[in-house]
């Protein structure tokens, strides 16, 4: 095959999609008419929301731990404050995004416009990852003095061990919920079903696009 | 001269070069359902920046970037296209196909499902090559350097040629 021949099979394509086809001017002119919000803003809804039921919580949390700082247990005071510091990183990341979706431009260059949404697409991966780093602290929350000075030495042991098992789990997890591990069998439990596949599309653009970037680099530092 | 931003020019830009935007949802999306809604929302992203267009780039350039922005990040919408765009009863874009199919053809499909295989950037980049834009064109539809896109031209041009290769041993 030579490089002439793949042209001229293009023109071939080109030549018969010329004769045959067909513009639906009135389609065409119906959308003109359709009052929708562009291409990624339709995104920012959902983004606000999640940030104001975030706030929300953050304030409640926050509220909860500076009224009951002196009579609550500081297992729970601590719990607290783990939990909603990781909440406030989330809100963060979403504050992120809502600046990635202003500054996506459609008819911008395809790869800082595909980094941008991919960044944007991707960076949910990390919600996740700080939610499951929430873990331990949903057991601990609950301790306080009249159970260390009351219980036993069976209760200790099952607390420890709940404990540690989703302390060690949070940290693994957080830890590995990466793009390498895309194809294992518990990532692909965990991101199971249609919601997570633009997500790890995402993941996947970004690398080509990581990929591009590097080889213009080196390109540009070797000349 | 500068260009009328009304719904009639509009029309007659699409009119003028509807293969481009036939020829890039075919090229992104397998599945003929999709297409048209790729289709639809290609037209309707280039309506909705048809008055933010920069005339100091080339009509087609415009129109590239937002049809390749579209398409590779149409993954996105997946699972949310219904809530997000107002799909029309019909499509936009009808290709009637002839009946006979020439060896010709069977090379065009070939070449198409070639196409398809390449990963999202290069396949942009071998359309627009394909499409006979220059380099210095593609690399501003791209974003990338002049440099940077002959060598990966030729790069994935190697690819196809092996495929083609592949296909007649």
């Amino acid at each position: 095959m030579k490089e002439l021949e793949m042209i001229e099979i293009w023109k071939s394509y080109d030549k018969k999609l010329e004769e045959n086809l067909i513009l639906n001017r009135k389609n065409t002119e119906d959308i003109t008419r359709i009052k929708v919000q562009s291409f990624i803003s339709s995104m920012k809804p959902i983004k606000i929301f999640t940030i104001v039921i975030g706030l929300l919580w953050v304030v409640f949390v926050d509220t909860l731990i500076i009224n009951l700082f002196s009579v609550a247990s500081p297992f729970f005071l601590i719990s607290a404050g783990i939990q909603v510091l990781l909440t406030k990183l989330a809100i963060g990341i979403y504050l992120y995004q809502m600046i990635l979706i202003q500054q996506v431009d459609i008819s911008a260059p395809i790869v800082s416009t595909q980094e941008k949404i991919a960044r944007l697409k991707s960076s949910t991966i990390w919600v996740t990852r700080l939610l499951f780093l929430q873990l331990p602290v949903w057991t601990t929350y609950y301790w306080n003095e009249s159970m260390l000075e009351n219980g036993n030495i069976w209760l200790y042991a099952l607390q420890i061990i709940i404990t540690a098992s989703f302390t060690y789990l949070a940290i693994w997890l957080f830890f590995n919920i990466r793009y390498e591990n895309k194809d294992k069998k518990w990532f692909r439990l965990i991101f199971n079903g249609r919601e997570w596949n633009p997500v790890i599309t995402s993941m996947e653009l970004l690398n080509q696009i990581r990929e591009y970037k590097d080889e213009t680099r080196s390109e540009n530092s070797s000349r | 001269m500068s260009l009328k931003r009304d719904a009639q020019t509009f029309l007659t830009v699409i009119e003028a070069n509807k293969g481009i935007i036939y020829k890039i949802a075919n090229s992104y999306c397998r599945n003929a359902e999709h297409r048209k809604d790729l289709i639809q929302e290609i037209i309707l992203q280039l309506w909705l920046s048809f008055h933010h267009y920069d005339e100091k780039f080339k009509l087609t350039t415009w129109m590239y970037r937002i049809a390749l922005n579209v398409s590779i990040s149409f993954y996105r919408k997946e699972n949310s296209r219904d809530q997000i765009s107002q799909p029309l009863s019909d499509g936009i874009l009808h290709l009637y196909e002839a009946e006979n199919t020439s060896e010709l053809d069977a090379e065009v499909d070939r070449l198409h499902r070639f196409i398809k295989e390449l990963k999202e950037m290069d396949r942009a980049i071998m359309l627009l090559y394909l499409e006979e834009n220059s380099q210095q064109e593609i690399a501003e539809i791209l974003g990338l350097t002049v440099t940077n896109i002959a060598t990966k031209i030729s790069r994935i041009k190697l690819q196809l040629k092996q495929k083609f290769s592949n296909v007649k041993t």
